[in-house]
């Protein structure tokens, strides 16, 4: 059986397990960006916290996704909630380091005139150390969430009905063809490519983008 | 008036500033110089309190600043470094918008005020506004940076070494500037320099300080120059002191000859010219002596005893 044919008759299923797998991976980035952007900021202000997420969410990384996400489904049950949670923990490192590394980046000069000019910390971090750090941000949430799209077809162990499906069942099943593998494989490096693509753009536009609003 | 009273900063047993007392007087530029590790810029940044005190007290017209809220203190002093920081995600005319905008100024009033620094420091607002940090040379970017620092209009401000790391020509010219905004603005600045050239020029009174920030010496140029209260002041002040202090005196300020009319040396100096640059003339000139002019009018002769009488 050939690959296009296979989508074609197999779309009814393919379809919303491609739509269930971005919706997966966009969760969890929603919340990684925003659980990391936080984590980032407090690292960037103290050595000892930075050092100490940086080991928790690296150690993190080494937990093999199956696993973790089994575990996970013990306390929160099997589908959704232990993939989304897990991918969150993966995601975070990048996020976190790139946070922490852009802040700490601008130029001391630069902060230490915005101090000496009355900016109180959260001013400072608003209208300086962010927008000066954002296309280092950035640039780890592209990384993770490229990570996060490969990953989540391991959430098809505990249940989620996702573009890991059509591998597994191709895996676990002696009739399994190659051409199945590769229905799920295919769609989610599309995936990947693109949000890769789309966030490139983005993080080009985010500098562009804020030195034209200055300058308007 | 700024005012410093027993004033020390100590990291561990290390004594950055040891029990300083200074009074800046209003509408004057004093300068605060020293060697490296004389707690210069310590006692610069204490005023703004980006550093805090270890003891003593620095109050602002009687008002101790330690009880001030330190943001509100901070945007009512303008603050310039030698690395100047200006922000590069933003324009020019953003740069010099900070403090009226965390004062909360209206919009218009904001782009009033940016156009008119632009121009007081010599950068017409049509070519400038809108350009970013990295479009500017260096001797910009530090224009741009005093006119931030002059946002919201301050009485003091604080300089660090502002042209620290300016070539000399350039150096000169931004210090001459400097010079001419004050004759405009009359704020109440402390300049920070390690430079003593750069001190005497700039000073209406400098405080020489040594290690551990001990004030050695606090007076006027002229002062400093003639008689250094120590030896570690007459070292730091160098060779030549008596022939650069004449860069410092007008030719107006000396006793001048009377001239009868006739015979007059054909060589001539400005009245407002240095007492260096009469010393120059006289030197050239064939029978040394010099005319000193003023708009036209002859004020009288020099010659080297006049120089010599005037320096001391």
């Amino acid at each position: 059986m050939d690959l296009p044919r296979y989508f074609v008759d197999n779309w009814p299923t393919l379809g919303p397990q491609v739509v269930t797998h971005v919706e997966i991976v966009a969760m969890s980035m929603a919340a990684a960006a925003v659980i990391g952007l936080f984590l980032g900021v407090v690292a960037a202000r103290s050595e000892r916290f930075s050092s100490l997420i940086l080991s928790v969410t690296s150690i993190i990384l080494t937990v093999p996704s199956f696993a973790l996400f089994g575990l996970l489904s013990i306390w929160v049950g099997l589908g959704n909630p232990p993939v989304v949670i897990g991918l969150v923990l993966y995601a975070l490192l990048p996020v976190v380091r790139n946070t922490s590394t852009g802040i700490r980046a601008v130029d001391p000069a630069v902060t230490e005139a915005a101090r000496g000019m009355g900016m109180n910390p959260s001013q400072l971090l608003r209208r300086v150390e962010l927008p000066l750090a954002a296309r280092v941000i950035l640039g780890g949430i592209r990384q993770a969430t490229v990570m996060v799209v490969a990953i989540a077809t391991v959430g098809a162990t505990v249940g989620v009905d996702d573009l890991g499906q059509p591998i597994l069942e191709a895996l676990g099943r002696s009739g399994g063809t190659l051409v199945q593998v590769l229905a799920g494989v295919l769609p989610v490096a599309m995936i990947g490519l693109v949000a890769d693509g789309v966030l490139a753009v983005a993080q080009r536009a985010l500098s562009r983008g804020a030195r034209r609003e200055a300058a308007g | 008036m700024i005012t410093f009273d027993r004033v020390s900063k100590r990291y561990g047993r290390i004594t950055a500033v040891g029990e300083l007392s200074l009074n800046v007087a209003s509408g004057e530029i004093v300068v605060l110089a020293g060697p490296s590790g004389c707690g210069k810029t310590t006692s610069l940044t204490m005023i703004n309190r980006l550093v805090e005190p270890t003891s003593g007290t620095i109050s602002i017209d009687g008002r101790d600043t330690a009880g001030m809220d330190v943001d509100a203190l901070r945007r009512s002093i303008g603050y310039v470094i030698q690395q100047v920081g200006l922000f590069p995600h933003q324009t020019v005319a953003e740069n010099i918008a900070t403090v009226p905008r965390l004062v909360g100024w209206s919009r218009p009033r904001i782009a009033a005020r940016v156009e008119e620094l632009l121009e007081l420091v010599g950068l017409p607002a049509a070519g400038y506004a809108r350009r970013l940090p990295a479009e500017l040379s260096g001797g910009e970017r530090q224009r741009v940076g005093v006119a931030r620092a002059l946002g919201a209009d301050p009485d003091i401000l604080l300089m660090d070494e502002p042209f620290g790391a300016i070539d000399p020509i350039v150096r000169v010219r931004l210090q001459n500037e400097l010079l001419r905004l004050q004759r405009v603005l009359h704020k109440t600045i402390v300049f920070v320099t390690h430079d003593i050239d750069e001190a005497v020029r700039i000073g209406d009174r400098v405080a020489l300080l040594s290690q551990g920030g001990v004030l050695e010496q606090y007076a006027r140029p002229v002062e400093l120059l003639a008689h250094p209260a120590s030896p570690f002041v007459a070292e730091f002040l160098g060779e030549g002191r008596m022939v650069r202090r004449l860069a410092l005196l007008r030719v107006r300020d000396a006793r001048l000859a009377q001239h009868n009319g006739s015979g007059l040396p054909t060589a001539s100096v400005s009245a407002d010219a240095s007492l260096r640059d009469a010393l120059d003339a006289v030197l050239r000139a064939d029978g040394g002596r010099v005319t000193v002019r003023d708009a036209g009018a002859v004020l009288g002769v020099i010659d080297s005893d006049a120089i010599r009488e005037a320096s001391r």
